[in-house]
């Protein structure tokens, strides 16, 4: 297999193979952190692809002095804020109710998916996202660099152009509101997991 | 000495940092609300990360969304390799999209009402340049006019005898056969017999009798 820097060089010739291969081995990464960031699986699809477009039409200032994935990392995190910035997430209304995964017939055709563990962590994965929906993208953004992508305060304060005190302030106010929110959804997601068992 | 209110400010930190036990038992053992602080923020990272992998869609979702990826991958390239194309005319595109363009037309009287005046400014105050001689030697064949004098001299009498004059009839024969003799002969009247004029020949015909009369 072929690695990074072969697939890079190949890639910045304009071989779209190569840079959909780059694709296939990053995706599920930057998607985790689209799919927490947006609220619907749409739009993290949608701001995913945005990533991956901007990362093709960047491809040329790739210089080999960093991992490709530290690279990614930073246009990812640009192109969430300027998702922020352009109203990407206004449009959709900070207060709606979040978008339930949909539990259709051909996703509970995969065993593991129809698990009610699984259908247990769907639910509680929504109630993730509800309650960093309720923060701002600064925040919530904060909190997926430090928690999912394990980035020190500086590099989230770096990358996103703020001081490290922000960054804290961000990430203690993601847990505050995951707290509260998992823990008052505690027992209504007990009954929706007997719901599931019997589901 | 425990300070609840720094531990729980560093709780976070004391979490995320992924300290050791040890650590964190000095720090939480001593007070049990910090220790319950702990453990409640710490359950909540543990339920984020057990969830994390929800997130990901299954396995069937990825074809779909690689070819919708190479899709729009395409009509990019597509799209940059017609500017590369375009490039070159690029400056002439931009030029003619900016005279193109609609502008109001108080906008544009007074853009052209100030380009006059910038002008006659310009004018006003520019220098005339100085030439810069260049010799150059031609060879110029001037031609040459011929110029022949010829004169002759006529004379007259200009004092004819009055009525009263008693002047006979010999005098005045006299004066005839002095103004013959005067006369040129037929032999020495100039003519213009055998001359050559040149290509371009100029003739001054005086006539009259006073010197300045011609």
């Amino acid at each position: 297999m072929a690695d990074d820097i072969e697939l890079i060089k190949r890639a910045q010739a304009e071989d779209i193979d190569a840079f959909c291969t780059l694709a296939e081995r990053y995706a599920r990464r930057i998607h985790l952190l689209a799919s927490h960031y947006c609220r619907n699986q749409q739009d993290a699809e949608d701001l995913s692809q945005e990533v991956w477009l901007k990362a093709y039409q960047a491809l040329q200032s790739f210089r080999f002095d960093s991992s490709f994935y530290t690279w990614l990392r930073r246009i990812t995190i640009n192109a969430f804020l300027n998702h922020r910035r352009s109203g990407f997430f206004r449009r959709q209304g900070q207060t709606t109710a979040v978008e339930l995964m949909p539990l259709d017939s051909e996703t509970l055709s995969e065993s593991s998916l129809a698990s009610p563990e699984n259908i247990y962590n769907k639910l509680l994965f929504e109630s993730v996202v509800q309650a960093l929906s309720e923060l701002t993208p600064s925040q919530r953004l904060a909190f997926l660099l430090r928690h999912y992508e394990g980035m020190s305060y500086e590099e989230i304060a770096n990358a996103m152009n703020c001081s490290t005190g922000t960054v804290k302030k961000g990430v203690w106010r993601a847990i505050t509101k995951l707290r509260a929110r998992l823990s008052t959804e505690s027992e209504s997601q007990e009954a929706l997991t007997s719901l599931a068992n019997e589901y | 000495m425990h300070n609840c209110r720094e531990v729980k400010e560093r709780l976070t930190e004391l979490i995320l940092e992924g300290r050791s036990d040890s650590e964190l038992a000095a720090e939480l053992n001593p007070c049990a609300e910090c220790r319950a602080e702990f453990d409640g923020v710490n359950a909540t990272l543990r339920t984020t990360t057990r969830v994390r992998e929800t997130a990901i869609p299954a396995d069937s979702y990825w074809p779909g969304y690689h070819a919708r990826l190479r899709d729009k991958l395409s009509h990019v390239q597509v799209r940059r390799r017609k500017e590369n194309t375009g490039a070159s005319f690029a400056p002439l595109r931009l030029c003619v999209n900016f005279l193109l363009r609609p502008v109001p037309v108080p906008l544009a009287a007074a853009s052209v009402v100030f380009a006059l005046l910038g002008l006659l400014a310009f004018q006003s105050t520019r220098k005339p340049a100085a030439p810069q001689s260049v010799v150059v030697q031609v060879p110029v064949t001037v031609p040459v006019v011929q110029e022949k004098l010829v004169t002759r001299v006529v004379y007259r009498d200009r004092y004819l005898p009055s009525r009263n004059s008693k002047r006979t009839g010999a005098d005045l024969r006299a004066e005839n056969t002095f103004a013959k003799s005067q006369m040129p002969r037929p032999d020495d009247v100039p003519t213009l017999a055998g001359f050559k004029p040149a290509a371009d020949v100029k003739l001054t015909v005086i006539k009259g009798g006073t010197p300045n009369e011609r």
